[in-house]
Order: structure tokens, then sequence, then C-alpha cells
């Protein structure tokens, strides 16, 4: 094995430089094949189910008909009826108010679980499944499961409620309470996700900043907030996207509990998205509608990559 | 010596949790933390319990006041009726099937795209790194009416293909991979490159098995999201024999008119398996932090 390396190393101090910037070049060639190779089966998912769909709605935003009929180039028309249409504007005002109540919610408590997590050690295997569970389920299973939990009559909330003496309250039959009781039902089940995920990031950190803050006298919400916080940017960063694209694409609970109901107070963008491409023969509408959904949720992604990342 | 997801684990267990990042906690806070745990551990489960119960009983005995938990007797027939007048198997079995040739595919390219954009360099490197992040943000609801159309144009419609392929564009899981493959130290696959090894013999034989432990967790949370997934599948199957749990679940109650109890049935049932796997990798879930992925 060692003759073969000075035998090589003697070659290469022999090689001019115009040779060796040659094979630095054909190197350089065959490994943007290789990468390519490597990145051949996503690239294709891409292209096909990513952007030649984007490109797709673009087009449409601009067409009408095109599900039966020849499809008609129609200018701004749709643009212009989906910023004047109202279920549109309260399709998108509940989508926004929903993953404003939803996400602050469920970060704040999954983050105190987490911290009482990392505290304990004792039966903590057996905690961290228990309040898993719920995030295993699909959201409709959740949102049925809630059916019990808050029904009027033998639901266990209206039980507490009565036996208080107060009224039964019908939480999805209130146009004001039914957009909270969806977002409700998603912190409950997300709350195991997030918990994991902060306690994952909490688990990383190096304990010596702590030993060091102690020794300063620094008390535990003082580390907390001077600490803990600043140090888990990367894991806010990732939660504040990801729970950013997750919410605001809101469907299954509402398509199974309420149908946008009553009276429109939970219609979101997607469920609005998805009664056009059945209910309207054109699919100018909902691809406008569907094209300011990707505008919206990169904007605000951009906008929060600027506000969190880790500056340089 | 890189360090084996055993390793890891066994540190986990072994050093008392609060020592590994912060300070011992005093008894007050450890008695406080139990106590907020058990109040999210209930509030976590006492809705299951509705189920259980629910799913025993006739549907005709259901709305008694006050509720009773424990159904007597006990009623089989809605597990009876799931499987005789429902294509309640079949649901599962495609459920599984899907969520699981997605999961092994996206693992495989992942891992091969992750590699690429973590250890090679080549033209185009930032420029596709840039087009998968901002595909990243793309929201897969604003895309059903398009994706539609192309699984139509391609004859795909009512079939798994319609279930599997359009959920292999999502490129999340490359960024993740590719924050477990930055880790792994240069020099260990420059000598088996000058060893001769192919660069797909150096991910196969040295980079898969150096990054299993955040495979694992990748894994499962590729297997969730599937198992959850529902608009799609909704959309893109029509036969209730290919659909998949939970969009045959939500179709239960809507065409059933609230037979709650065969719905708790099925929701029961359809929480197993992916407990069952859940249980598998746990142990793995706190050792590996996928946030890691977004960090530049």
């Amino acid at each position: 094995m060692t003759d073969v390396d000075t035998g090589l190393s003697s070659t290469q101090l022999t090689l001019s430089p115009e040779e060796h910037r040659r094979l630095r070049r054909r190197y350089r060639r065959r490994t943007t094949l290789t990468a390519y190779a490597f990145l051949g089966p996503n690239l294709l998912a891409f292209i096909a189910f990513l952007l030649i769909p984007v490109v797709w709605l673009f087009v449409s935003t601009f067409r009408t008909g095109g599900v039966l009929g020849p499809a008609e180039f129609v200018g701004l028309d749709n643009w212009r009826d989906t910023f004047a249409d109202p279920l549109a504007r309260t399709s998108i005002r509940n989508t926004v108010v929903y993953s404003a109540m939803a996400i602050p919610a469920v970060f704040v408590i999954a983050m105190v679980l987490a911290l009482a997590l990392r505290t304990i050690s004792r039966g903590s295997a057996l905690i961290r499944v228990a309040l898993y569970l719920p995030t295993l389920q699909p959201a409709v299973v959740a949102a049925f499961i809630f059916v019990f939990v808050l029904h009027p009559d033998f639901g266990v909330i209206n039980y507490a409620i009565r036996g208080f003496g107060g009224d039964p309250i019908n939480f999805l039959g209130d146009t004001s309470l039914a957009l909270p009781t969806i977002a409700g039902i998603e912190v409950w089940r997300g709350t195991g996700f997030w918990t994991m995920m902060f306690l994952a990031g909490l688990t990383a950190l190096p304990s010596e900043l702590y030993h060091a803050a102690e020794i300063d006298g620094a008390g535990a919400i003082r580390r907390f907030v001077r600490l803990t916080l600043p140090l888990l940017r990367p894991t806010f960063y990732f939660a504040v996207i990801f729970a950013t694209i997750v919410n605001l694409q809101l469907f299954d609970s509402v398509f199974a509990l309420t149908d946008g109901g009553p009276v429109n107070s939970t219609i979101s963008v997607s469920l609005y998205i998805y009664r056009s491409l059945f209910l309207f023969g054109d699919i100018g509408f909902g691809a406008t509608l569907s094209f300011l959904l990707v505008i919206t949720v990169l904007v605000l992604t951009g906008l929060q990559t600027f506000l969190l990342r880790d500056r340089k | 010596m890189p360090r084996t997801y055993e390793d890891e684990t066994r540190e986990v267990e072994s050093s008392g949790s609060a020592a590994r990042s912060g300070l011992p906690a005093s008894r007050p806070a450890i008695a406080l933390s139990y106590v907020i745990l058990l109040v999210g551990v209930a509030i976590a489960l006492v809705p299951f319990l509705y189920v259980v119960s629910t799913s025993l009983k006739e549907t005709t005995s259901l709305f008694s006041y006050p509720p009773d938990w424990i159904p007597s007797p006990i009623y089989w027939g809605n597990f009876e009726s799931l499987f005789a007048d429902h294509p309640f198997v079949w649901w599962t079995f495609n459920t599984l099937f899907v969520a699981g040739t997605v999961t092994v595919l996206k693992l495989w390219f992942d891992t091969m795209a992750g590699y690429a954009l973590a250890k090679m360099e080549f033209t185009g490197r930032r420029g596709v790194a840039l087009l998968f992040l901002l595909s990243v943000a793309i929201p897969i609801s604003a895309l059903i009416i398009p994706l539609f159309f192309v699984v139509r144009y391609l004859g795909l419609l009512n079939t798994y293909w319609a279930l599997i392929l359009p959920p292999l564009a999502n490129p999340l899981g490359i960024f993740m991979a590719r924050s477990f493959i930055v880790g792994i130290p240069d020099n260990l696959e420059d000598s088996a490159r000058l060893d001769g090894a192919s660069e797909f013999t150096i991910y196969r034989k040295i980079v898969l098995p150096l990054i299993r432990p955040g495979l694992v967790v990748l894994g499962m949370f590729t297997f969730m999201l599937q198992y959850t997934s529902f608009i799609w599948p909704l959309i893109a199957v029509q036969d209730s024999e290919r659909q998949v749990l939970a969009v045959g679940i939500s179709g239960l109650q809507s065409a059933f008119l609230q037979d709650w109890g065969l719905l708790s049935a099925a929701m029961l049932l359809a929480a197993i398996p992916i407990t069952l796997v859940f249980l598998l990798v746990q142990k793995a879930f706190v050792v590996n932090d996928l946030s890691g992925a977004l960090k530049e």
C-alpha cells in the first residue's frame, strides 16, 4: 500500500501547470455529472410536481375556462374578480386569524412542556409518548375526536360548565367561537410535535454556558431569556417557517367539521380553492386564489428568514 | 471514531436529563415540572377515552346523560360493521403501502441529493440549493388544481402512483439529510476516494451508515406526514377501495349520517399502526434535532 502512495505523489509533482488545469477541469466536469445524477430523482420530481404546477398556476391566472371548453386569455379579470370577491377576502382573513391564534399558542405550550421534560428524568420516555399521540393522528381524526369533547350534551367541557352552573356552549355552531375552536384542536394535535422539536433543541445546548451564568448569579428566568431563547434561534427559525407553511394551508379540520360554516366563519383559503375546483367550471378563479396563497407563503417565509436567521 | 446512535442514546439515558444542558434542577422545579407534564398528558389522552368508550357502544345508546364512560354491555358491532360494510382493510393497507413507499423513496433520494449538496463541488450548486430552498415554501394545497391536471394528463388519477409521486417533490428532507451529512468529516470520504471508491460506494458504504440515527427521525417524520395527509388523496383518488385511512374515515361521517360508534371504531384502529411505528423509533427523537436543516 505504501508503495502505491509514493508512486502517485511523484507523478503528481511532475505535472505542468497546463496539465494540472486540464485535469482539474476534467475532474470538475466529472463531479458535476455525478452530482446531477445524485440530484436527478429530486430534480425530476421538482420539475413535474412543483415547477410545472406553479407555472401552470401563473398562466391560468390570466385565462378562463379550460375544464370543458378551450381556455381563453382574459388579462387581469381573474385578479380583479378574486380581490373583489367577498368570500375570498373572508377566507384569507380566517386563515390568517387562525394561524395567528394557533401558532403562538402551540409554541408557548410546547416550550413550557419541553422545559418541564428537560427538568425531569424519571418517566420522561413514557410522558413523551403520551404527549406525542395526538400528533400521530390525521387532522380529520383529531377534529372528530373533538366533536365528542365539545359536544353540547355529552362533551366533557360542557359537562364541566354545567357542573359549575353555566349554560352549555355550542363551540362549533357559534360564528365567533368556531374558528378559535378549530385553532384549539390544531394546538392539541401539534403540541406533541413542537414539544419534541424544542426538547431536541434544548438538549443540544452547551451546558458550560449555563454553569458560567449561574456563577454570575443569573436566575432561572434570566438564564432562559438571555441564554436559552437566543441559543434556540435556529430551532425557532425552523419552527416559525414550518408552522407558517403548514397552518396557512388549513383545510382538513374545517372540511370535516364545519365545511366553512357557520355563515362562512371558518372558510379557509384552501377550502375555497378546493370548492372552486369542483363547483365552478372555471379554473381561472381557483388558480388565482392558489397563486395568491403561494405568493403569500413565499413572502411571509422570506420575511421571517430576514428577521430570524443567524446573522454572520 | 464517529459517534453512533447507540452511544448517544446511552448517554441520554444514563445522564440525568437536567445535566445535559442547563443545571441540576431543584426539588420544587422538578415537582412543578411533573405537575405541568401530568396536566399535559391528561389533556393529550382524555379525548382518546371518548374514542375507546364510544367504539364499544351502540350508537343509539350514545347520547345518554350523564355520559357513562364504561359501556355495558360491551358492543362489538361497530368493529364488525367496519370490516363487513366498509373497505377498512384496504384503507389500512393503502395507507401503509403508500406511506411506506414514499418514506423509503424519499430517504433514498433525499440522502443522495443531500450528499451532493453537502460534499460535492459542482457547477450550479448554489442555484440548485436555492431552488430547493424556495420550493420548501410552496404550500401543497395551493397546487392541488394544477397537480390534479398534471396527474390526469399522465393518466395516473385513481392509482397508487397518484398518491406516491407528487409527495416526492417535497424538498424539506433534502435539507435535513444535508445537515446530517455536512457533519461527517471530509477525510473519511477522501481516504475512501484515494482507495478508488466511487461516489456511490462512498455514499452507500460510508455516508449512509453514519447518518442512520438522523434517518430514523427523518423517516418517521416523512411517514407521519404521509400517514396524516388528506387533501391530495381526497382529490387524486375516487374509488373507496383505493383510498387512504384519513379520507376513508372522513367519508364514514358524511356518507352514513353521524354513526359515531362506527367512526370511533375506525379512528381507534387507524391509530394503532402509526403508534407502533412511533414506539419503535421514539428514542431517536430527542437526540436528533431536525431543525438544523435550515441552518446555513
